[in-house]
């Protein structure tokens, strides 16, 4: 009976994502008559685009035990970088005025997330740091980088070429949430049919039983960083595209969002456990949120608030998750430390 | 041979105890007494239950069944705040000790007192704990660091506080592991002057010589119960050492399936500071046995075989082959396998399903040429393996978290023979899993060696290595001291167990 009862709540907590999804879907419906419109949940779908590309590159980093705060500052400087090599130079444009072509500045913008990520995986690895406080530090770096790069201006006159990434659409869909849509699936892919995938599980699972089973841990965690570069670098040209400018301000304050998206999708903190496609469902609850309160009417000062809450209720429901799973673990743990103390 | 005293004197009394762990019983209606002043050994093979009974005195774990009564006071459910109070402490091998805080910091450690403005009393913590030190005839400055003391100084201050918390028993948990053999006589100096003020002292060791030289009387357990309590003067080393191994319930005798061809040749390895001038021969179809004590360098050959550690200097061939491994991966390419013996550190990643597990050192031979994994290639060779090593288990999807100590080894054997290794090195293999399922895995170590593997397992289980090898190779401080054939009417437990100690006896 109690076993049931555990099984039910594991199984729950396993799709919670999907149950909490139809939760606020039937709710925002109920509550406002525009928000079942066809406009508005492409609305979600765009939004869903920039920040799903920063959770897929999270996850990997999540599974295999890491974090990397420094992603959505990597987008910021990136986007920034990208429009100002693109952009023509004085005002009202306050680019560059090279004027690069839209391939190189998107390979200009790669080889900075990669660039970052290297730093972020060499420094993790290799110097042995701690990986939250090392991309905590980088977070605050290359936002202060930025700041000294953009000197505060907005930069216009990116070409339509460029912005058709997060800009334009085929059909009824936005290019932006197709691309989302392929990026989860080859995600998915990755995760659970190559090698790379499952020893990132196991890194995350057991870092030393890893390493005893012939896998490079730290080889795996600078791949892991490089590619969190790699998307934040890609999240940004489709940023760009989105908004049209290139703004100091892009990205600021969204590694919350994006670590509760992918925690709220079952990606856990521990390292070890969770899939993309719960993830992706992290995602569009997030944005589900944000179109409901913005249709809502309201404050911008509530919906920090609840935010915030929404962060919580995810750590909430990943450290319960541990201890709904615990009962097993911690017999196995008694009769393990007792055979070993004794 | 068991002793009879007035029971009204015991300090502790401990009458029928009995404790049960989820397939384990630990203990099996234990009775234990303890007089003031007296020095009592406790011996026993691990999971003996020595550290299950000192648990339970010292209200760690609650007893199933059972009594226990100190000075007299009967409690029918110890716990750790009544057992404090009763004047039970315990110090164990690695020390309990704050490093960066004084001495006299960590004997008011949780309980600093403080002046009239609220503040710490530095001069009257220094000054009690100067004058409670030399009352024990201990002249050391209590305003010394704990970091800078030696690790007997270290065991003498925790005893020393538990003595200011007026302690009447002081249970030493393996407490002369780590240090060097100067410092044991004077921990065991401080000791019995402590006893002759009616301090009562429980010794827990391996070392049976030490037994000798400190107690006087020794507990015996075996299996959850005790074998009864012996006056040291009446034994010899070798009663004890019959006593503690005893016979075992079940056994698995293995017999052998040696081959000429050389699978490993060792020659003149040497790492400072853990093993020199190694010489090994394994070969197929070989099992090899190699013991001694912890820090012998058993352990250090083993993982720096693997790759996990730096291997040395010397000449290491695989197969005529020259050998070297500079991470797991290399190891396992030529041919070298490891079993650690941390299972849950090292072993398995308890998240995931034992499918995973398994196929964790050969996902690359698993990738079909899209570098995809073929998923119905991996479950039937993990279907095939399970079954071949019995893995009780609802299916491979299960996490091996949830499976018994025993299941969770068979997994980590499953991942192993998954590279078909030339040389296994198991360590401990037999280690935290039941009777039934230690035969279970000493059979299929039999199997694998039927099918030409060399292995080496490396354990401090005598007898068991006894029954599952075809000869038991000795080191000793670094050095292979010893070599016996198992199938040698010489070979004895006793003449093992001497050779382990560092004494090598002649026939």
């Amino acid at each position: 009976m109690r076993l049931n009862r555990d099984k039910i709540i594991v199984f729950l907590l396993d799709n919670l994502i999907w149950v909490l999804l139809t939760i606020a879907v039937v709710t925002f419906a109920l509550l406002s008559d525009r928000f079942l419109t066809s406009k508005n949940l492409v609305n979600i779908l765009v939004h869903s685009s920039v920040l799903g590309i920063m959770v897929i590159g999270q996850s990997f980093c999540q599974l295999s035990g890491n974090f990397d705060l420094s992603a959505e500052s990597i987008l910021g400087l990136a986007a920034i970088l990208g429009a100002f090599v693109i952009a023509p130079a004085g005002a009202p444009f306050f680019g560059s005025g090279l004027q690069l072509n839209p391939i190189l500045t998107v390979l200009i913008m790669f080889v900075l997330g990669i660039l970052v990520g290297w730093i972020n995986g060499f420094l993790v690895t290799r110097m042995k740091m701690n990986n939250f406080i090392v991309t905590l530090a980088m977070l605050i770096i290359i936002r202060g980088l930025t700041l000294v790069f953009s000197e505060g201006k907005t930069i216009t006159g990116i070409p339509q070429g460029f912005k058709a990434l997060g800009h334009e659409s085929l059909g009824p869909l936005p290019i932006s949430v197709i691309v989302l849509l392929i990026a989860f699936a080859v995600a998915f892919v990755i995760t659970r049919y190559t090698r790379f995938g499952r020893d990132l599980y196991a890194i995350g699972g057991n870092r030393d039983a890893a390493l005893a089973s012939g896998i490079d841990p730290n080889r795996r965690i600078r791949q892991v960083y490089l590619i969190s570069g790699l998307m934040a670098a890609f999240a940004a040209w489709m940023e760009l595209g989105r908004l049209g400018v290139g703004a100091t301000r892009i990205g600021e304050g969204m590694i919350f969002e994006i670590q509760a998206a992918a925690v709220i999708g079952g990606i856990s903190l521990f390292g070890g456990r969770g899939n993309m496609i719960g993830a992706l469902g992290g995602v569009l609850l997030l944005s589900t949120f944000n179109s409901g309160l913005n249709l809502m009417m309201v404050s911008g000062f509530w919906i920090d608030m609840i935010r915030g809450i929404i962060i919580l209720l995810a750590m909430l429901i990943d450290a319960q998750k541990t201890r709904y799973k615990a009962p097993v673990t911690s017999q196995a743990a008694v009769v393990a430390s007792e055979s070993q103390g004794l | 041979m068991t002793e009879q005293t007035a029971p009204t004197e015991y300090i502790v009394e401990i009458k029928g105890i009995s404790k049960n762990f989820p397939g384990v019983r630990a203990l099996d209606q234990v009775d234990f007494n303890l007089l003031p002043g007296e020095l009592r050994g406790l011996v026993g093979k691990n999971g003996a239950g020595k550290s299950t009974l000192m648990n339970v005195l010292t209200g760690i774990y609650p007893s199933d069944a059972g009594e226990i009564a100190i000075a007299g006071k009967p409690f029918s459910l110890m716990t750790t705040t009544i057992s404090r109070q009763m004047g039970i402490a315990c110090v164990h091998q690695h020390s309990q000790l704050i490093p960066p805080l004084s001495i006299a910091e960590n004997v008011f450690c949780g309980n600093l007192p403080v002046n009239r403005i609220g503040f710490v009393d530095w001069n009257r913590i220094y000054r009690e704990t100067d004058e409670r030190l030399s009352r024990l005839g201990l002249a050391i400055d209590s305003r010394r660091k704990v970091e800078g003391l030696s690790v007997a100084e270290r065991q003498i201050i925790e005893i020393a506080k538990a003595l200011f918390a007026d302690a009447r028993v002081i249970i030493l948990d393996e407490a002369t592991a780590p240090l060097p053999k100067s410092e044991v006589e004077m921990l065991f100096n401080f000791v019995r002057r402590q006893r002759e003020k009616g301090v009562a002292f429980i010794y827990i060791s391996h070392y049976l010589e030490e037994i000798f030289d400190l107690c006087d009387t020794v507990t015996v357990m075996k299996d959850g119960k005790n074998l009864g309590d012996y006056k040291v003067a009446n034994l010899t080393q070798a009663d004890l050492i019959r006593l503690i191994s005893g016979a075992e319930v079940e056994r698995f005798k293995h017999t052998s399936n040696a081959r000429d061809a050389v699978v490993m040749e060792i020659q003149d390895l040497t790492r400072p500071g853990s093993y020199s001038n190694l010489s090994l021969t394994f070969r197929e179809g070989e099992i090899v046995g190699l013991t001694g004590l912890e820090g012998c360098g058993k352990d250090a050959l083993a993982r720096g075989l693997f790759g996990m550690e730096p291997l040395g200097s010397g000449r290491v061939s695989i197969k005529g082959n020259s050998y070297h491994a500079s991470d797991t991966r290399q190891a396992f390419n030529q041919g070298v396998a490891y079993l650690p013996r941390d299972r849950h550190g090292y072993g398995i990643v308890g998240l995931r399903p034992i499918r995973e597990n398994v196929t964790l050192p050969i996902l690359a031979d698993l990738v079909n040429p899209t570098q995809l994994l073929d998923t119905r290639k991996e479950i039937n060779l993990v279907t095939k393996l399970t079954q071949k090593l019995n893995v009780k288990a609802t299916s491979i999807e299960q996490p091996v978290l949830n499976l018994s100590g025993g299941n969770q080894q068979k997994v980590v054997f499953a991942k192993l023979t998954s590279t078909n290794p030339k040389l296994l090195l198991l360590d401990e293999p037999t280690q935290g899993v039941d009777v039934q399922a230690k035969v279970e895995i000493m059979k299929i170590i039999d199997q694998l060696s039927q099918e030409g593997a060399a292995v080496v397992v490396i354990s401090e289980e005598i007898r068991e290595l006894l029954d599952i090898c075809d000869r038991i190779v000795v080191m000793f401080k670094g050095k292979l001291i010893a070599e016996f054939q198992t199938n040698s009417p010489d070979t004895t437990v006793e003449r093992i167990l001497h050779a382990v100690e560092g004494t090598v006896q002649a026939l």
